[in-house]
């Protein structure tokens, strides 16, 4: 479905992707996760059209997308939940809804796409009407994946859809992505919570540095000795090893992201 | 009865502002452009009419829409389209400098002596009714700025691509990413600040019965004080502006002593910086919201 070979981004002088390679089947999970700065988000956005990448190549559905502007990917089945949500705050939720179906004119279908977000949210059919920046960021979350699923993506990318969420939200979020799931959808999630991503997605990257430092199946990645110096960047910078290994260490003990 | 009758002509002339400063929102909203070169469409839809000098007002009408928005579709394509990731300064000088284009332009092909049109002459007669006498004209730009203004309205909540011009104005690349076709929305954009400068141009030579190849120039810049005043990017905000500019324009024009009447202009400026110390962000304001 997915396949990104050796991508490369900077943003001037400064290089933020080092020759990334990730592949993603249909109807997998796959999560990247890493320390903040790691360029998570500037994989996403670079794969949604909006940052240029500077080599590589990228292939959605057996065709060439780099270089292709953001609406085009749109239309082509790819969907972005951007982090921090980018909901239109000054628009009714409703309208945020139907936002989502731009690219798409079978208004029947669209209709019972909107019924099935509102079934899977309900909190979103209460305040229907209302201006979506008076949702509190759990509901800011909801209608963001609502709004892009309505698109009736192929493959959903999702930057860091836990961050700053209650986990009966968080919970509630990934409930819906395994649902559409069943219904063949696609997810690459991006994620610092690294204990979400991983009890969430099939297969994990790790990535440090601008750089895929590990890769496996979760539960794979969970047990191994070696994870939290990828997910640190140790492995690539020895000597700072025992440091992040202790941080690692205490954040692994309380189960939240350092 | 003064009173009122001042009232009016502030309603009509902040309608006519009104209408120029949301050519000039509008814009702004969807591009981040102050668009300086509005005026020179305001300015060509004058010399449209003066050249179909003689033909039915419906003729000389619909010709300035029609020109004035293909230019205003074309200055996009061939101005603005290549800029739209440049920063906003740039956009700038770029409206800066297709102004002076188009002025220059039509300074060589009319001359800069301001030239008499009659247009709609008949309009300046007032009609009396309840002891106040109304220049025609003055009802008309009223009615047809209401008219516009609904119509605006209804056009970005019902409509698709009026809702998706209203997501890009909030979030461009958001809206990008959800397939709102970024040259689409702005193509629209641009036609619709066409028709509302060619509004403008039909009243400015109603009133002035002249045109000449500066008289945007005026226009453009009380427009951009008006949308400033009601909020860069609100388009309630600039069509506010506008009526607020028009109310305190007639106003100084109006209880000024006299011999000040002439600096008018000048007085109303200096409120403005006075305004913008007080409330630089303008009347209405939405939070900016932070861009992907």
């Amino acid at each position: 479905m997915l396949a990104i070979e050796r991508l490369q981004v900077s943003y001037g002088s400064i290089t933020a992707l080092r020759g990334v390679d990730i592949a993603v089947g249909k109807g997998e999970i796959v999560a990247v996760i890493g320390p903040n700065g790691a360029g998570k988000s500037t994989l996403l956005l670079t794969l949604a059209g909006v940052v240029k990448a500077k080599g590589g190549a990228v292939r959605f559905d057996g065709r060439p997308i780099l270089g292709d502007a953001p609406e085009k990917l749109a239309a082509s089945g790819l969907a972005l939940v951007p982090e921090g949500r980018h909901i239109f705050s000054s628009m009714s939720v409703a309208e945020n809804i139907a936002l989502g179906a731009t690219t798409r004119n079978d208004r029947a279908a669209i209709a019972a796409d909107t019924e099935r977000v509102l079934a899977m949210f309900p909190v979103l059919r209460d305040r229907y009407r209302q201006r979506a920046g008076n949702l509190s960021g759990g509901e800011q979350q909801m209608l963001a994946i609502g709004r892009a699923l309505l698109a009736r993506p192929k493959l959903l990318l999702l930057d860091e859809p836990s961050l700053g969420l209650a986990p009966l939200v968080v919970k509630q979020v990934y409930d819906a992505i395994y649902a559409l799931r069943q219904q063949g959808l696609t997810v690459l999630v991006v994620e610092q919570s690294v204990n979400r991503a991983l009890n969430a997605a099939d297969r994990a990257y790790v990535m440090s540095g601008g750089a895929i430092a590990m890769v496996g199946r979760s539960a794979e990645l969970m047990g191994n000795p070696d994870f939290d110096a990828a997910y640190f960047g140790a492995a690539k910078a020895p000597g700072s090893g025992q440091v992040a290994g202790q941080m690692a260490g205490q954040a692994a003990g309380q189960g939240t992201r350092p | 009865m003064i009173v009122v009758q001042n009232l009016i002509d502030a309603i009509s002339l902040g309608a006519v502002y009104a209408l120029a400063a949301l050519g000039i929102g509008l814009i702004f909203s969807i591009m981040r452009l102050i668009n300086f070169a509005h005026g020179e469409l305001i300015m060509v839809g004058g010399f449209v009419i003066y050249s179909l000098a003689g033909q039915p007002m419906l003729v000389m009408a619909i010709a300035a829409f029609i020109v004035v928005t293909i230019l205003a579709l074309g200055m996009e394509r061939i101005a603005f389209r290549p800029l739209r990731r440049a920063s906003p300064p740039t956009l700038l000088i770029a409206s800066f400098a297709v102004s002076y284009f188009l002025q220059h332009v039509v300074l060589i092909l009319f001359g800069s002596r301001p030239m008499g049109v009659d247009f709609l002459s008949s309009l300046g007669e007032s009609v009396e009714f309840a002891g106040l006498r109304v220049p025609l004209l003055q009802l008309i730009a009223i009615v047809a700025t209401v008219v516009l203004m609904v119509g605006l309205a209804f056009f970005f909540r019902a409509s698709r691509i009026g809702v998706q011009m209203r997501a890009a104005a909030e979030d461009f690349t958001m809206a990008r990413l959800l397939g709102v076709k970024a040259d689409r929305v702005i193509a629209v954009a641009f036609a619709l600040s066409g028709i509302l400068a060619s509004f403008v141009s039909l009243y400015l030579v109603a009133q002035t019965g002249s045109v000449s190849y500066k008289m945007g120039v005026n226009m453009v810049l009380i427009a951009f004080v008006a949308s400033v005043i009601g909020g860069m990017g609100s388009l309630t905000g600039a069509a506010l502006g506008g009526f607020l500019v028009g109310l305190v324009s007639v106003s100084l024009q109006a209880y000024l002593p006299e011999e000040l009447r002439p600096y008018r202009d000048a007085f109303v400026f200096l409120l403005f910086i006075a305004f913008l110390l007080w409330r630089p962000q303008g009347l209405l304001v939405r939070q900016a919201s932070e861009r992907v």
